[in-house]
């Protein structure tokens, strides 16, 4: 357990220096091994053993077939927001929300949430909805602090809310199903949105300049504008509903593993891009290009974390840990809480996948081994993540919401953000006390 | 040497092309086995090793591209620090060369074993295609980036101003 912790600070010292991280857990992980193996880091046995396990690591992660679900899920987000879907879903929220006091900012929740369900990145999500909702609360006189905040803390839902790059990613590197990962983070998502909806509120009721009303859409604007989304929407309920079993029904019978329904979902964004005269061949191509390095400089993260994670699981860490645990007879719940205050801490300065590559590999055998389900604490990782991205001195969604807006300080955005913030609190101990709100859906699959 | 670098640019956009094919493919591919297999009942049987095959030319194609332009995924938390001392430029170069040679070992180990599957003959299932291919395509991308990596180190190092106008 000693060699996987010093094995951990090591990789902790070399991606501060800003070696890439598959570099430095590949490099740690098949030193590690080696070690293990071998008993010395430059034993020949032990470094024939761990090459052996990198060089299988690295062409078995090229071509694991469920791993096709990253580059078709961020292929679907890509093509629909080129068919002018930020817009069109801004435009709808607006229309039914618009009116009341601090409507617009609700409208950014809204429309965030939206956007999530077609776009797996928290990043891309903050970044596409500033551009749209910015400049129409901006006119509206709304507070910058409010304006901004909505949008980073709505564009946090972007790895929640199906599809999610970060979801994929703790399902493979821990064997859990996707599509049940997918599926469970439904609920917490709308509780997501509900739940930013009253940090808004609370808001405009403390600062009523902050947020004032706009003005109120007549029903036949209301009709005209969810028009011109149905389509994507119908997009949505096709590829969640084929992945959760509920279009299995003649004459349908669809019923799609996690890959199908993110090819129908990509097609499908593809075709509806293309109807609206979004895409030319040179975009077409750019978006695959850019698509491709995306999923490329994922594919490389993941067999980083995967040899890492080879040797900490050979090296004993979590049997280590699950030791520990069960000599100072800690109770499992005071540890889930210990292993949250640790999330909420390292997410103060680390990026979110960073944190769960490093992280999930130590800690998962940990708390499945106190009886907790996979797919629950998928799902609490990936809220303390999204909690991540909003809390100072690192939140990187603030920091897009600067480089996108410019003229709002950091500390403007963090400030706005705080009742966001605790909303998310609230939403997380929700989800650790009541389990359920997790798991109603998966269970049901 | 500028020349060399706007040969290398252009050059570049042949596994990009490549990459952005096997993606489409793929996406076209999935796409027609699902509508096959619900409405006609008749999937295409060989979706899921051209699925493999196809993930492996769209990721390691641009491998080499997305390890020498900055798009590995790293933590920028200390760049003030080296900024401040400005010793980035030092480090970037020295973090490249490390990268790159650091990938001699697995590249021969991929290698090994694409060669240990052509003496078993190992194919796909239902379209023959040896499987070494696959292994040979991976081991020859790993190499290039190998390669891309040590010489961007070097031109971090030695002439930054050459490597900011290529980039």
């Amino acid at each position: 357990m000693t060699v996987a912790l010093i094995g951990f600070m090591i990789v902790l010292v070399l991606v501060l220096v800003r070696l890439p991280i598959v570099f430095a857990m590949g490099l740690v992980g098949t030193f590690g091994f080696a070690y293990e193996r071998g008993g010395s880091i430059f034993s020949e046995r032990g470094l024939n053993a761990a090459m052996s396990m990198v060089g299988r690591q690295i062409t078995d992660t090229a071509q694991d077939y469920g791993l096709s679900v990253i580059p078709l899920f961020i292929l679907m987000g890509l093509f629909v927001n080129k068919g002018g879907l930020s817009r069109e879903l801004y435009a709808v929220s607006n229309a039914f929300l618009g009116h009341m006091r601090g409507g617009l900012a609700m409208a950014t929740v809204a429309a965030c949430g939206g956007f999530s369900a077609i776009c797996g990145s928290s990043l891309a999500t903050a970044a596409t909805m500033a551009k749209v909702a910015m400049p129409e609360m901006r006119r509206y006189g709304y507070s910058d602090s409010l304006s901004t905040a909505s949008i980073a803390a709505g564009g946090t839902l972007g790895i929640l809310i199906p599809p999610s790059v970060i979801l994929v990613i703790y399902g493979i590197m821990t064997e859990t199903s996707i599509g049940k990962l997918f599926i469970a983070g439904i609920i917490p998502g709308a509780i997501g949105i509900l739940f930013y909806l009253f940090a808004v509120r609370w808001t405009v009721f403390r600062n009523p300049d902050s947020g004032p009303a706009g003005e109120r859409s007549s029903w036949g604007e209301r009709i005209r504008a969810l028009r011109s989304v149905w389509a994507v929407l119908l997009l949505f309920f096709l590829v969640i509903g084929g992945l959760y079993g509920a279009l299995d029904f003649e004459p349908l019978n669809l019923t799609f593993s996690p890959t199908e329904a993110a090819g129908m979902g990509a097609t499908g964004a593809f075709l509806i891009a293309l109807a609206r005269g979004g895409l030319t061949l040179k975009s077409t191509f750019v978006t695959l290009k850019e698509t491709a390095y995306t999923a490329a400089s994922l594919f490389a993260v993941l067999i980083g974390a995967q040899i890492f994670s080879n040797f900490v699981n050979f090296a004993g860490l979590p049997e280590g840990l699950i030791n520990l645990v069960t000599a100072y007879d800690v109770s499992p719940f005071v540890v889930m809480l210990m292993i949250l205050g640790i999330y909420i801490v390292l997410g103060c300065v680390f990026e979110s996948l960073s944190m769960l590559l490093l992280t999930v590999p130590i800690f998962f055998p940990l708390v499945i081994s106190l009886g907790y389900d996979p797919v629950w604490f998928g799902i609490v990782v990936v809220v303390v993540t999204e909690i991540s991205l909003i809390t100072p001195p690192v939140g990187l969604n603030v920091f897009i919401l600067r480089g996108v807006v410019g003229d709002v300080s950091t500390s403007t955005i963090f400030k706005g953000v705080t009742p966001f913030w605790i909303s998310d609190i609230f939403r997380l101990m929700l989800i650790v006390l009541v389990p359920a709100v997790v798991l109603f859906l998966p269970n049901q699959m | 040497m500028e020349r060399f670098l706007s040969l290398i640019h252009r050059i570049s956009h042949i596994p990009a092309f490549t990459a952005a094919t096997a993606l489409f493919v793929l996406m076209i591919m999935t796409f027609c086995d699902v509508i096959l297999r619900s409405v006609f009942n008749s999937p295409i049987e060989a979706a899921t090793e051209l699925t493999r095959i196809l993930m492996a030319i769209t990721v390691f194609s641009v491998l080499p591209i997305i390890s020498s332009t900055e798009r590995q995924i790293a933590v920028d938390l200390t760049d003030p620090i080296f900024d401040h001392f400005r010793i980035s430029r030092i480090r970037d170069g020295l973090v490249h060369l490390a990268s790159g040679v650091m990938l001699y070992w697995p590249i021969l180990r991929i290698w090994a074993l694409a060669e240990r599957t052509r003496e078993y003959g190992d194919v796909t299932e239902y379209l023959a295609i040896p499987q070494y291919l696959v292994g040979w395509f991976i081991a020859f991308a790993t190499a290039i980036t190998a390669v891309s990596m040590i010489f961007t180190g070097f031109l971090y190092l030695f002439s930054p101003k050459l490597l900011e106008r290529s980039l």
